[in-house]
């Protein structure tokens, strides 16, 4: 869809690029510069040059297109719906405020005082939330530094792994399948390479790329690969010609900026959950506003009144409440090796009820390793684990040194030099991956293999074919003395065992006849059965005789003119890709939390199995169809299929299954291995996951892999193995490539649900008591108990912190011994949560308040008894002598500066009841005990904090004209405690019933 | 991130919430069924009716420990407010404006001053405070020692206004321009006013506003004295019958005759300078004769 405009753009472009020696304005000159070119190729661009250009050009990465401009941003911030509604009472107030000065009345700030407060509120929430905004946005951003795209570029004639934005125009680029293409490239060789084009230009066919010039158009031609496709298969070789902002992709990008985010599904969920309770404020303070227009208020107060019941209804904190929470989590996830690229995905991750993952490097070290030895006609295992703390076998044996000595000299594998300091499990080797493990092994248990080789002076050598399926090697003895020549083999262990005729037992050579045969093979099976038969080696030697092989006899590994045959057989070794450490105990924590793991490989079968059982994702004891038939001696067919709670499924078998079929497997079958799975295959998996409603997490590392990890519900890429374009399609990636970090994410992501619940279950909670005052000021006609300005103060200053201290909470301890959610069913805020939360909780804390409330009334002279219906005579602004129960006379102003009081005890009660409220929100099931109360340094810090904003309102001077916050006796604030005590002693019992009888009526009702 | 994302039509949500109130498959009934809300009910009447009786009991505690003389705390009550009789306003202003050759008009005030001065009969105060008080000294009474276990309180008789008491000229001066108005300080437990030594406090009335449209005053009692007799105030259970000192204002409108006018009750612990509350100490009114 590019015109010819751009190309000509791009023609431009290279002229400017004048340094560099290509100019694509005729075919004929560019073939001269291309043979020009590859004389250049091996050496590439100097890194000095490259780092002038470097300046010049600027880094090799797009520029952010130009998103909305900041102040916008913050606009935005200020002009919600709810910021409006704010505005307008604002406003109101300024008239109201107008309209007393206009008569020339100087008492009455409160209009102002309230006006500014609102604003104030506006403006503060606002900056909160711009900053919330502000930072989550640098933490994706900074994630996306933490996996920086790597290239293959020559320079200074070598190949060197750099940061993709350090490439510059001229520079020697390497692309194989997988890689993302790091610039516009000019392809100078390719072997097979294939493109993917279709995020430029829609073609969704792969498309083929080589040094030949096809076309005029750069879009069309196929020798230039583009910036940001991805590289399918094959491996090519190129010139950067463009990079940055003047690819093709960059100026595409600049075009089509200003492209929305999407929004999230918990951000619809909580702005659902918003618009829910707005709705209800609004109605709530409709109704209220009707109330009081009929009571006789002014349009105004009545406008008021109206503004804080939406105010205090409406959670305005709670967005910004889930953006700090899930950008922490995100954090806590960096440090532990998951990186999530989209924030939602951590809570979605906690939802997770299957994980398809790989097999290799994902459950398994991804490196070979000796895992068995067969000799003196034992089993012998050998350590396989990460870091060499594990048990080794008896190496006491004559026949060890033997077996020792031929796995030393007949292996090609060396490591590569300076790697003294590196243990030995991590040296980097130049060889195959059996005989690097053979090497590693020997080093760790004999000792310095090339010293050790140094000693067996090797004459000759046979490498290892495919149709000898033998590997030989000849060596000089140790002993200068000995003349005698070692002819050492390894090989397919059949093919082995052919050529020998007797077998080393505790050093002694025996016959070997039909019983040693049999020896043999059964532990050939046994080793098999433990998933390591696809690599087995044999291992055999003999003395070659020295009078018919004296010192100097040529050998000729062609002719094969010496002795394979007859040969004395010393041991077999297994080797295996060995689970990582972590993941039985991951696949355990998994198993309990509900989570089925489902693994996903190309690999064989019977190692798939074998690997299976070893982390638990088939379980000791679990069988298949096949081994019940096996037992019980019955073909296959009459198995009934749900006795298996295991299952291997290969992809041959899987081809040939219909999705139904495949979904009954998955529903029959709690245990599932696909073994010989291509990736499309994996995408088949995940869809039949999904159907049955499973949440599901998949990894992959493979291009391939992309559409699987784009399905999933969690895409979750590998930080080492993963290709670029599997690091695009994921939510998350995993810089170890270790499984147990995906149990690490589910946790997280269940922990941060539950923290949003504690944190919304406590923020709702006060809106009870601050919705009962004008309950009862209007039904009972007391004196008005709690103030709008009030209000705000609870919902905006001393509950934001605490609420927000929640997302702090650690994990209560059985939190991954629960199943998974249903998104569908569970949803974030549940009937339960509001009504445990409205109605009983809340409940209590307006008792509190209301207590609190008399009890200040009665101790300056008016008792409950005669507060009620005294709200007219209260409120007449010109009843100067109102009688209390003392028959003393009040002036209004008097009287106006009681309510206030009452104003600051009510606030003081829900402020101490609060305290209650977060404490027991700590934990929905464990104890406040089992939890602890100071494990959650920002929750006690919140509560510390609440405290001191609290005594500051009260007791700063000037605050009664300002806030309406009075300097209340010190022991009002201890009214509440008692209720304070309730809320607490009345949750750890529902808290105790709810762990006592899971399932029960009282479970079901009041667990949220 | 594919599953979260499915939209539902209009008509399956209305199926669903059909489906939410009645759910035939299980007999639900909004998400319970029947046996289950009659249990829910009976809990929360059962917490309620706990958590109501707990309440009842935290108010009958306060009210046990409450002392039905004297409150807890006069924390709003540091200086009593003041206020003038007739009480009328316009809007949030005191204002005294009547119409002398309208009957309906001063009829209103002079009613509005009868009305006030009832308890004040001097045979009503003659019959129910029959102390004999020592003026010109605080009345302290530590014990009970009226009847029924009681203090005594000092009559106040409408007869010491004078002019202004309504009984010689019971329009109060409202057919002419010479209209009577009342000041009244409000009561507060054990408030002593205090203007040094002996001295009484009084009320002292003065022209904001319209100097030139008055030509004086006169106060009932002389110079406006409330006797120190009627100090201290021990309550409505302990001096059912106590009635506050008065004082009578009788101003003498010229020319336009209206004026602003502030009586201030002048004592030394009576704040009056509260722009928050401006009826304390003192209190501001316009005064308008109209013809």
């Amino acid at each position: 869809f590019l015109s010819q405009d751009s190309y000509e753009m791009f023609v431009e472009m290279d002229n400017v690029d004048g340094d560099v020696k290509i100019k694509k304005k005729k075919k004929m000159k560019k073939k001269e510069k291309l043979e020009s070119m590859k004389k250049e190729m091996d050496i590439g661009l100097s890194s000095t040059f490259a780092q002038e250009v470097l300046e010049r050009d600027g880094p090799n990465e797009l520029k952010p297109p130009k998103g909305t401009p900041e102040y916008v941003k913050f606009a935005r911030q200020l002009a919600g719906g709810l910021q409006c509604l704010m505005w307008v009472a604002a406003v109101i107030c300024f008239i109201a405020f107008g309209i007393e000065i206009s008569k020339g009345e100087i008492s009455g700030y409160d209009d102002l005082y309230l006006a500014i407060t609102l604003i104030a509120v506006v403006v503060v929430t606002g900056c909160f939330g711009y900053y919330q905004e502000f930072k989550s946005t640098n933490i994706i951003a900074s994630f996306k530094n933490l996996v920086p795209q790597q290239a293959l570029v020559i320079r200074d004639g070598q190949k060197n792994q750099i940061n993709a934005n350090l490439l510059v125009v001229g520079d020697l680029v390497e692309i194989k399948g997988g890689d993302r293409v790091p610039a516009d490239i000019r392809v100078i060789t390719s072997q097979g390479c294939k493109v993917d084009n279709s995020s430029l230009t829609g073609e969704s066919e792969p498309q083929t790329r080589s040094p030949e010039c096809t076309h005029e158009s750069p879009l069309e031609t196929r020798n230039i690969a583009f910036f940001s496709t991805t590289c399918l298969e094959g491996v090519a070789t190129g010139v950067i010609i463009n990079t940055g902002d003047r690819t093709i992709i960059g100026r595409i990008a600049s075009l089509a900026s200003g492209v929305g985010n999407e929004k999230t599904p918990i951000a619809i969920e909580i702005e659902h959950f918003v618009d829910i309770i707005a709705g209800l404020a609004i109605f709530f303070g409709f109704t209220f506003f009707v109330v009081a227009m009929f009571i006789g208020y002014a349009f105004l107060e009545a406008m008021i009144f109206f503004m804080a019941i939406v105010v205090a209804y409406v959670p305005e904190g709670l967005l910004a409440t889930v953006t700090v929470c899930l950008s922490l989590t995100a954090k806590r996830l960096a440090r532990k090796n998951c990186v999530v690229k989209n924030l939602e995905a951590v809570e979605t991750l906690g939802s997770t009820s299957v994980i398809c993952s790989d097999k290799t490097g994902t459950l398994t070290q991804n490196r070979m390793t000796v895992a068995h030895l067969w000799f003196d006609n034992m089993i012998h295992a050998a350590d396989t684990t990460e870091d060499q703390s594990g048990q080794s076998f008896d190496q006491s044996s004559e026949t060890w040194r033997a077996l020792g000595r031929v796995a030393s000299l007949c292996n090609r594998a060396v490591f590569k030099p300076n790697q003294e300091t590196v243990p030995i499990p991590k040296r980097i080797v130049v060889g195959d991956a059996s005989e690097t493990a053979l090497l590693k092994f020997t080093e760790l248990t004999i000792g310095n293999i090339i010293d050790y080789r140094g000693r067996f002076k090797k004459i000759c050598e046979v490498p290892f074919n495919s149709t000898n399926k033998f590997q030989l090697s000849i060596h000089e003895l140790e002993d200068p003395l000995d003349l005698r020549y070692l002819l050492v083999m390894k090989g397919a262990p059949e093919r082995i065992l052919e050529r020998c005729s007797t077998i080393l037992i505790k050093g002694q050579e025996l016959p070997l006849d039909e019983q040693w045969k049999e020896a043999f093979q059964t532990a050939y099976m046994d080793l098999g059965g433990l998933g390591e038969r696809v690599l087995v080696r044999g291992f055999c030697h003999i003395y070659l005789n020295e009078k018919e092989f004296p010192r100097g006899y040529t050998f000729d590994t062609d002719e094969m003119n010496f002795t394979t045959s007859g040969l004395c057989f010393a041991g077999l070794i297994s080797m295996i890709d060995p689970p990582r450490a972590t993941v039985p105990d991951a696949v355990m924590k998994c198993r309990t939390a509900g989570i089925r793991v489902v693994m996903v490989t190309g690999d064989h079968p019977i190692t798939a199995r074998a690997i299976a059982a070893n982390v638990g994702i088939i379980s000791e004891g679990s069988e298949t169809v096949e081994d019940i038939a096996t037992r019980l001696r019955i073909p296959v067919e009459q198995v009934k299929k749900s006795d298996a709670r295991a299952c291997v499924i290969n992809g041959g078998q899987l081809k040939d299954m219909t999705s139904d079929e495949l979904d009954d497997a998955l529903r029959n079958h709690p245990e599932m291995v696909f073994a010989r799975t291509s990736p499309q295959q994996k995408l088949i998996i995940v869809e039949s996951c999904q159907r049955l409603g499973s949440i599901v997490a998949v990894t992959g590392d493979g291009v391939n892999d992309s559409p699987a990890l784009k399905k999933a519900d969690i895409g979750i890429a590998m930080g080492i193995a993963g290709s670029d374009a599997a690091k695009n399609a994921a939510d998350m990636i995993l810089l170890d490539d270790n499984f147990a970090s995906i149990v690490t994410g589910v946790e997280q992501g269940r922990l941060i649900f539950d923290n949003l619940k504690k944190s919304i279950a406590y923020t709702l909670t006060k809106n009870i008591p601050e919705l009962t005052p004008y309950l009862i000021y209007i039904t009972v006609s007391v004196p008005l108990p709690l103030g709008c300005i009030t209000i705000l103060f609870i919902e905006l200053a001393t509950d934001i912190f605490p609420s927000v201290s929640l997302a702090y909470e650690k994990a209560e301890s059985d939190i991954m011994h629960l199943k998974p959610r249903n998104p569908r069913r569970d949803r974030l805020v549940n009937e339960a949560l509001a009504v445990y939360s409205y109605f009983q909780i809340g409940a209590i804390q307006s008792f509190a308040g209301f207590t609190d409330y008399f009890t200040a009334m009665a101790q300056e002279g008016w008792f409950p008894l005669l507060c009620v219906g005294l709200r007219s005579q209260w409120e007449d602004v010109r009843l100067q002598d109102l009688q209390d129960s003392y028959g003393q006379e009040w002036t209004y102003s008097q009287r106006l500066y009681q309510e206030y009081t009452c104003y600051t005890v009510f606030f003081v009660s829900i402020e101490v009841c609060q305290i209650a409220d977060v404490l027991i929100r700590k934990t929905r099931r464990l104890s406040a005990f089992q939890q602890g109360f100071f494990r959650n340094k920002v929750l006690v810090s919140a509560i510390v904090f609440q405290l001191c904003l609290g005594n500051l309102l009260c007791y700063c001077p000037g605050m009664p004209n300002i806030f309406n916050f009075m300097p209340i006796r010190v022991q009002w604030w201890f009214v509440p405690l008692p209720y304070g005590i309730l809320i607490f002693v009345y949750d750890e019992i529902r808290k105790l019933a709810v762990r006592r009888h899971p399932g029960s009526w009282w479970d079901q009702e009041l667990y949220y | 991130m594919a599953t979260l994302k499915e939209k539902r039509t209009c008509g399956q949500r209305c199926q669903d919430f059909g489906h939410f109130v009645w759910n035939s498959d299980d007999g639900t009934f909004m998400g319970r069924t029947p046996e289950k809300w009659v249990y829910i009910s009976l809990y929360y009447v059962a917490f309620y009716v706990v958590m109501t009786s707990l309440f009842a009991l935290a108010i009958y505690v306060l009210m046990y420990t409450i002392n039905p003389y004297t409150p807890d705390y006069q924390d709003r009550l540091k200086s009593p407010g003041v206020m003038v009789w007739p009480d009328t306003y316009n809007d949030e202003v005191l204002e005294i404006t009547y119409n002398m050759s309208e009957k309906h008009s001063w009829m209103k005030m002079s009613e509005c001053l009868t009305h006030f001065l009832k308890p004040y009969n001097d045979s009503t105060q003659h019959h129910c405070n029959i102390h004999n008080c020592t003026s010109g000294k605080y009345f302290f009474q530590h014990k009970f020692d009226g009847p029924k276990h009681t203090k005594w309180s000092c009559p106040f008789y409408q007869s010491t206004l004078g002019n202004c008491s309504g009984i010689d000229d019971p329009t109060f001066g409202y057919k002419t321009a010479q209209p009577c108005v009342i000041i009244k300080m409000n009561r507060v437990i054990n408030f002593l006013p205090n203007n040094g030594t002996g001295m009484a406090p009084y009320v002292n009335c003065t022209v904001l506003e319209g100097h030139e449209n008055v030509r004086g005053h006169v106060y009932y009692p002389a110079n406006g004295t409330m006797d120190l007799s009627y100090f201290p105030y021990y309550g409505k259970l302990a001096q059912p019958t106590y009635v506050n000192p008065l004082v009578a204002v009788k101003f003498d409108l010229i020319n336009q005759r209206h004026a602003k006018i502030q009586c201030r009750v002048m004592s030394k612990n009576i704040a009056y300078q509260n722009i928050y509350d401006p009826y304390e100490g003192k209190v501001d009114f316009y005064l308008t004769a109209l013809s």
